[in-house]
């Protein structure tokens, strides 16, 4: 992964561990407390580490392999927050993201995160496929989703 | 023990308890719920109290989310699979659940309100 664009004066934290479920609230707790001493906005820093807990979240479960690696940047000049979650997935995981990412990113963020979550509630299989409708509604960022061969990648930025 | 025997959820950081609100039921919510699928004992948990609240004919229910610090998606599923009943009942028999949240607690403040737009008239966000 290249942070070679990173200003001298941006902070970063960047972690890698083989996805395990537990390590999850640890995380999001290591988080919330960088964020703390990097930006003055609670509010945001919050819901950047909510988001950073459901990208996890994803990657734990559809990971194929170890190596689940996480990049938090954060420009203190202007606040700014990009968030980058890598993990590797076979190639159905990789189209049911595909087919969630495209569905959840068009339209008013409200009304898609209240129609999915009509539909979670409708399903049996154990799943939610609520996580990124959650984190375009609550951070109000820009999501993406690239894929290079088997590799996912999920990032947000929020302004 | 409440009045519709539903026994407590202690599980990980989660707890989950009812408690008797006069003629009326509250739902207290605590520590974080946030692992992989919540649903295992969440859905039975609030298909008992369904069941419940419409054999005793109870008029409102309070979901006291104040003392939850994290819900995670598969969390957010599980409450709004439970709210969603509502839809099956008929307008009489329908009761009202009265979200209690923390002003403090930001995705409380952004997620919560939106369980509003479920089922309109019967979710009350306070």
């Amino acid at each position: 992964m290249s942070v070679n664009n990173t200003s001298m004066t941006d902070g970063y934290i960047e972690l890698k561990f083989g996805p395990r479920w537990k390590y999850i609230a640890c995380v999001r707790g290591f988080i919330q407390n960088f964020l703390a001493i990097s930006i003055v906005d609670q509010s945001k820093a919050d819901k950047i580490a909510m988001a950073a807990s459901e990208l996890l979240e994803n990657a734990v479960k559809y990971a194929s392999r170890d190596d689940t690696h996480i990049l938090i940047k954060v420009s203190p000049a202007t606040e700014e927050i990009k968030i980058l979650v890598v993990n590797t997935a076979n190639q159905e995981s990789i189209d049911t993201l595909l087919a969630i990412y495209k569905k959840i990113s068009e339209g008013d963020s409200l009304k898609v995160y209240v129609t999915q979550m009509k539909e979670a509630a409708l399903r049996s299989d154990g799943k939610s496929h609520l996580g990124l409708a959650r984190i375009r509604y609550e951070t109000g960022g820009d999501l993406k989703v690239d894929i290079k061969n088997n590799e996912v990648q999920v990032s947000i930025a929020i302004g | 023990m409440n009045r519709l025997n539903i026994e407590k959820i202690h599980e990980d950081r989660m707890e989950v308890e009812i408690f008797d609100d006069d003629s009326n039921i509250c739902v207290k919510f605590k520590g974080d719920i946030d692992m992989e699928d919540p649903g295992v004992l969440l859905d039975p948990f609030f298909n008992k109290l369904h069941e419940g609240v419409v054999a005793q004919k109870i008029k409102e229910v309070r979901a006291d989310f104040n003392e939850l610090n994290f819900l995670n998606s598969s969390g957010i599923k599980a409450v709004a699979k439970w709210i969603m009943k509502l839809t099956e009942l008929e307008d009489d028999r329908k009761y009202i659940i009265r979200i209690l949240y923390n002003r403090d607690i930001t995705w409380q403040v952004t997620s919560l309100p939106t369980l509003n737009f479920l089922v309109p008239g019967v979710v009350k966000v306070e």
